[in-house]
């Protein structure tokens, strides 16, 4: 489960040097070598998603409570609040801030939008989709929304009206042999052009936002971590999407095939493609911390991409996307779930039950 | 029945009233009616209760659906919405008044009415193999002593002596927790046929070079030469050849059952794509032909990680196929002469762990019985509020034993002598579970 939140594309650029020394420090392109935890903060349940609310400062997380929360990232202890006492009747699986409202989507089927100061329900869309809402995303312009939901479509709404722009089929109903399949992610790219989802058995599909016109059909099939023989059921998929900043780029996580199905002890996953060739440059696994990759982001110079997840534990990862090669690597509490810049070297994480104020710094 | 049941090691017959089942019964599963009128003599020699017990024989069956791993009473059975522990699914309401179960068992939700649900196991062992040990056998073994697992029981209970099907088949091709099955003391005629590997079993097909009607002339001779024998070599090492020779026979003969394309294209739609399905539908057509006992074990239940996913995967294929086998049995009127459970070695924890999953649980967890003996539409027992403890009916390995035994007419008090012995069917204190059973 996991969110994909505006900016969609890239990481922030660098703020503006205050000194002169800082300046030419910053004329070096950053690249870290070392994640840090500066603080955690214990949340309400188990938490999922999360969007970073730029006019309060507060980031807004959603989970197995079924309602929303916020706190503030920048304080020494941060407390959560609830947002409302108004709730979603299932796990709360997305939450994005389209231009200063609160969206989030859940496994109720349902829509909600939030305004983000008072907590005030302003619009539900009752049965947004027919099956699970497995994710959201919004558009840079915060003007569109996607979703995506077990019942294998993808749909673009009007933020502003709540209005259903389309209605996007594409994936089976089923896996090849027969299972409930599911259609875990979905992503814009930095210009709000196209739109990539990733489903269960490995698919990607990239397509015209505008018309929903598939432009682009990419196959990930070990992410299908279906085995005949040794393991007839799968818990593996695409569990995350993030395109470049120029769009030249198209990061697909997930795991790797799995040996004991009953853990995430499958290697953790990221391919990289070139697009719209679909070549394949990179295909990193890491076996010393195993399981899903549920959140990816470029920097914004696009050499290295920040990927999140875990098995039980959480891991941050920075992997180069010149050599492939890991940069960074910190375990980081329980299973990590989805993460939000909040500059270009810091980040807040959420898990299992917590979330993380991350520094990335060069060695 | 009679109280008490003789286990002589050497060949696992019993006699009654000194007249063998064997001579009481004749040649063959289907001719019960014809030798039992060809022998007055023999039937004059038996009790009344003795001769129904025998008769019932070849009537009643079981098939267990084994969740191998341990399903999630929370995701089946026993739903919480709304409470820490209850995960993301909904309850829903099913066809009988006040009975919800979660949202993943729709089409069973609708067949709740030939269901039993039992929401308060307590079996205590939350490892796997000591778990699935008590489970399948009621008790764990005693030093010196290996307990047949209900299979066996089974199969001995209410198998025919001279059936030419298999009294116990295990499908068991899943790779994860893959047991064969003991019939413990009971000795190796109880054994399962084990298949592990292919859903058929191996090397029961003719020699290429001997046609169908060579096979039966071969059989024949081998007969007539082993009657001749017989009757001036007396003895049960003769008897216990000859009834092994008639076993394969009766295997090879029922090879084809395992064969679902021998079933119409839309009954094998109707049991749908997966490997459990085809395995459900062959489970129907075992039973059809006599077999007492058949467990079809579908695995990777085990949900430590992703424990939602799992179930959502897994749930839709027991909905389905489970449904479709009650209503398959049901139609062909054999439903009520078959006991269908839904079990595992235990249940999940209601806690749910970073990796969103579930751990081993076996304190307070849920198991359902449909059909022969059951009375449909009941919850039996409760568990508190999120599912730690059960506060309502509690009910041990043992009792769930005692009471699949009576469901299908077994008195689960009888005892067997094991050497001297006595040795009770179900383990000493078990209680069926009244409120289940018709």
């Amino acid at each position: 489960m996991r969110m994909n939140d505006e900016p969609v594309a890239a990481m922030p650029a660098a703020t503006t040097p205050a000194t002169p020394q800082a300046a030419a420090a910053a004329a070096v392109p950053f690249v870290p070598s070392k994640v840090s935890i500066d603080r955690t903060v214990r949340l309400p349940s188990m938490t999922f998603c999360l969007a970073r609310h730029v006019p309060s400062g507060r980031v807004f997380c959603g989970g197995a409570d079924f309602g929303l929360h916020s706190f503030d990232p920048a304080a020494e202890k941060p407390e959560t609040r609830p947002l409302s006492e108004v709730r979603h009747s299932s796990y709360v699986t997305g939450v994005v801030n389209a231009a200063g409202t609160l969206i989030s989507g859940g496994y109720d089927r349902s829509l909600i939008w939030w305004n983000a100061e008072t907590g005030e329900q302003l619009r539900k869309v009752e049965g947004a989709h027919d099956r699970w809402i497995r994710s959201l995303a919004v558009s840079p312009d915060g003007l569109r929304l996607a979703t995506v939901a077990d019942d294998m479509r993808t749909k673009i709404w009007d933020t502003q009206s709540g209005a259903c722009l389309l209605t996007l089929d594409g994936y089976d109903l089923q896996t090849p042999h027969g299972f409930p399949s599911m259609l875990y992610a979905v992503c814009f790219s930095a210009d709000g052009r196209r739109l990539a989802t990733g489903n269960k058995t490995g698919k990607v599909l990239i397509r015209d936002v505008a018309t929903g016109e598939i432009q682009q059909t990419i196959e990930t099939p070990v992410m299908y971590t279906w085995d005949p023989k040794a393991r007839r059921h799968s818990i593996g998929g695409i569990r995350s999407l993030a395109f470049s900043g120029d769009g030249s780029l198209l990061a697909v996580g997930g795991m790797g095939q799995v040996g004991n199905i009953d853990h995430l002890e499958g290697k953790s996953r990221i391919e990289v493609f070139r697009l719209p060739t679909g070549e394949r440059v990179h295909e990193i696994e890491d076996s010393k911390y195993k399981g899903l990759v549920e959140k990816l982001q470029f920097s914004g110079d696009q050499k290295w991409l920040l990927a999140a997840g875990g098995d039980n534990g959480g891991f941050l990862s920075a992997w180069s996307l010149e050599t492939g090669k890991l940069l960074a690597q910190e375990k980081l509490g329980n299973h990590l779930h989805a993460f939000e810049m909040l500059s270009d070297r810091t980040l807040v994480t959420v898990g299992h039950d917590q979330a993380s104020h991350v520094t990335l710094s060069a060695g | 029945m009679s109280g008490k049941r003789l286990i002589p090691v050497q060949c696992g017959l019993s006699d009654v009233a000194g007249v063998s089942r064997r001579g009481f019964l004749g040649g063959t599963a289907v001719g019960v009616g014809g030798a039992l009128a060809a022998d007055m003599r023999a039937v004059n020699g038996l009790r009344a209760e003795e001769i129904a017990g025998e008769l019932r024989r070849g009537e009643k069956h079981v098939i267990l659906l084994w969740l191998a791993g341990g399903a999630s009473q929370l995701e089946t059975w026993d739903p919480k919405p709304g409470v820490k522990t209850g995960g993301p699914f909904a309850a829903i309401p099913t066809n009988v008044a006040g009975i919800q179960v979660s949202e993943l068992l729709p089409k069973l939700a609708q067949r709740m009415h030939l269901t039993a649900v039992i929401r308060s196991l307590n079996t205590k062992i939350a490892d796997h193999g000591r778990g699935a040990d008590l489970v399948e056998r009621g008790r764990l073994d005693d030093p010196g002593l290996r307990y047949p697992d209900l299979g066996a029981v089974v199969a001995k209970e209410l198998g025919r002596l001279e059936s030419t099907v298999p009294d116990y088949v295990s499908l068991y091709t899943s790779t994860e927790g893959r047991r064969k099955g003991t019939s413990g003391f009971l000795g190796a005629r109880y054994a399962p046929l084990f298949l592990a590997e292919n859903m058929a079993p191996p090397n029961t097909g003719l020699h290429e070079r001997l046609t169908a009607a060579e096979h039966q002339d071969r059989a024949a001779l081998r007969d007539l030469l082993s009657k001749r024998f017989t009757a001036e070599h007396r003895g049960s090492t003769v008897g216990s050849l000859n009834s092994a020779y008639q076993r394969v026979q009766g295997m090879m003969a029922s090879a084809g059952l395992f064969n679902i394309e021998q079933e119409p294209a839309e009954v094998r739609a109707r049991y749908g794509p997966t490997q459990f399905g085809e395995q459900c539908l062959i489970a129907r057509r075992l039973v059809e032909a006599g077999v007492p006992f058949v467990k079809v074990a579908r695995a990777w239940w085990d949900s430590h990680g992703q424990n939602f996913e799992t179930h959502l995967e897994l749930c839709a294929d027991l909905d389905h196929c489970m449904s479709v086998l009650l209503d398959d049995l049901q139609e062909r009127g054999l439903l009520e002469k078959t006991l269908v459970i839904t079990l595992g070695e235990f249940g999940r924890t209601p806690g749910i762990n970073a990796s969103l999953g579930r751990d081993h649980f076996a304190s307070a967890w849920s198991c359902s019985l449909s059909g022969l003996g059951i009375r449909g539409g009941v919850v039996h027992g409760a568990t508190d509020a999120e599912g730690h403890t059960v506060v309502d009916g509690e009910a041990s390995a043992g009792d769930l034993f005692a009471t699949i035994l009576q469901a299908v007419g077994i008195d689960h008090t009888h005892e067997y002598m094991v050497g001297s012995r006595p040795t009770p069917l179900a383990d000493f204190g078990s209680k069926p579970i009244r409120s289940v059973l018709v």
